[in-house]
């Protein structure tokens, strides 16, 4: 009994969490082997892309994380813990058991093990192993559990931070933060991810041999990496449809028929506008985006006129069609995604009238900021936000 | 919130009542529900949006889902089941969207009932 206490007390102890994640994960595991006289621990985070679990901290057979050990889910011991999310104990471990290679070439004989859940979700799976045979008793499940429970949540902080910190280096690295050099065009953008986390919102702008102007906005579902993901793979495909046909709707097509192909189940809004190389004329195509604003020099912004079109990924029987719209010298279009404008409690005409109201076709980084500040102000970002202005500047001006 | 008792019929007609606001809290539950309704054999489905005031890409991923589903079921179904869409504060985001490509989209549930004119 007071074994059971001591051994209570060691995985609860409040000093652990002066830990780092990954230093607490590494100390449980010392200790849980300890409690069991085992002679491995380890844990095994769940990487969702692939549907695997992979060793993230052992203690004993520290080769199962410098290996790289993986196990797909539902197959072998800790995959059927993984699939079913129910603790299992093993007294016969042999090729028809177990997968994991290192446990078999070791020669671990008895194996306990359960699913390591964070809001309501399996995360990963710990378990212990011993080189006797031996019969692990309900009460040792039972603290075992306990011992899974504080390393769910270490895991699941390290599996959020470092999808975060991907997701954020990935919109870092495809955002486009200036214009081609030697255009006769003023630009100005915005990103702001929604409360604190990344999402599928970007926009790309980048010139055509023929010398066309192509600007990209667009809103894959979702957040996190999964979404700035698919929104990396959205960006490089247009890109490389917009080298093969100058049509935007044959771009948007051709996307789609891509994502519905490779990434089925994924949606995205996107707008696609090509500028004529005088910058007189722009070509748009909306896969479900909403339509840019569109200002002329001492005129009411507008909405720009752009028939809906179909989301991307929905169906593969979708229309669209390309708007045509001449621009004045000087004149401004600002595009931007639903996060600047969707609120709870409000019409998104309200959103978009309020817009309408804000956008100028004065300097893109004063209209920038002057939108931002009206339409966000010191509010978190429910959503995602991306924003950019684009001025075709004045007749007679030096670029 | 949808309750339990999700799918209301109207003779073999299925109407099945979206919430006030759907995003990403409530768009699995949402998605679970269409899901039932999409393989409930009824001649005309309609998924009413009349009280829904605030939809966010979660949801319109929902209906695209519902639209799916109904599609997979016609495939193979007798009689295949006819999806509308009842929407009046969200009706400007489903046609941004293009979601009337996928299905009629109508200002009254008795409209989309009856599939006549608004």
């Amino acid at each position: 009994m007071e074994d059971r206490l001591r051994d209570i007390q060691s995985i609860t102890d409040a000093a652990l969490s002066r830990l780092d994640d990954q230093d607490l994960l590494t100390e449980l595991l010392e200790r849980t082997r300890a409690i069991f006289q085992a002679d491995t621990a380890a844990v095994l985070r769940l990487d969702y892309g692939s549907g695997h679990l992979v060793a993230a901290a052992a203690s004993g057979l520290e080769e199962e994380v410098r290996q790289g050990v993986r196990i797909p889910v539902g197959r072998g011991f800790a995959g059927r813990i993984a699939a079913e999310h129910q603790p299992v104990i093993l007294d016969r471990v042999d090729h028809s058991t177990v997968l994991n290679p290192i446990l078999l070439a070791k020669g671990i004989r008895t194996l306990m093990g359960v699913p390591l859940i964070a809001g309501g979700k399996v995360i990963g799976v710990l378990h212990v192993g011993s080189l006797t045979q031996r019969q692990f008793t309900a009460e040792d499940l039972e603290l075992l559990q306990m011992a899974a429970d504080r390393a769910a949540s270490a895991l699941g902080s390290i599996m959020a931070r470092d999808d975060r910190t991907a997701a954020e280096a990935l919109q870092r690295s495809l955002l486009p933060s200036a214009l081609p050099a030697a255009l006769s065009a003023e630009m100005a953008v915005r990103y702001v991810p929604g409360k604190g986390k990344v999402g599928g919102d970007w926009y790309d702008v980048f010139t055509l041999p023929s010398g066309q102007l192509c600007v990209v906005i667009g809103d894959v579902t979702g957040s996190g990496l999964a979404a700035a993901v698919i929104m990396g793979r959205m960006r490089s495909a247009l890109r490389a449809y917009a080298l093969e046909t100058t049509d935007p709707e044959d771009v948007l097509a051709r996307l789609d028929r891509k994502m519905q192909h490779f990434e089925p189940g994924a949606l995205a809004t996107v707008l696609y506008a090509v500028f004529d190389p005088g910058l007189d004329r722009v070509h748009m195509c909306s896969a479900g985006h909403l339509p840019p604003v569109i200002v002329s020099p001492g005129r009411a912004a507008e909405l720009a006129e752009i028939p809906s079109g179909l989301l991307i990924g929905a169906s593969p029987r979708a229309r669209r069609q390309v708007a045509t719209l001449e621009i004045t010298p000087g004149a401004a279009l600002c595009f931007y995604t639903d996060g600047l404008i969707e609120r709870r409690g409000r019409l998104i005409d309200e959103g978009l009238g309020q817009l309408c109201k804000l956008v100028t076709a004065g300097p893109p980084e004063a209209v920038c900021a002057a939108v931002m500040a009206a339409l966000v102000g010191s509010e978190t970002a429910a959503d995602d936000i991306a924003l950019l202005m684009l001025r075709c500047r004045p007749e007679g001006s030096q670029p | 919130m949808i309750a339990d008792d999700q799918i209301r019929w109207e003779g073999d007609r299925a109407v099945i009542t979206m919430p006030a606001e759907i995003d990403i809290t409530s768009a699995d539950e949402i998605r679970q529900a269409l899901r039932a309704a999409a393989s409930c054999g009824a001649e005309v489905l309609v998924v009413d949006m009349s009280a829904t005031t605030f939809c966010d890409s979660a949801g319109v991923q929902a209906i695209v889902d519902a639209y799916n589903l109904v599609d997979a079921y016609n495939r193979s179904a007798a009689t295949p089941t006819q999806l509308r869409l009842v929407a009046t504060g969200v009706r400007r985001i489903m046609t941004l969207v293009g979601i009337d490509q996928l299905m009629p989209v109508y200002s009254t549930l008795e409209a989309a009932l009856t599939g006549g004119r608004d």
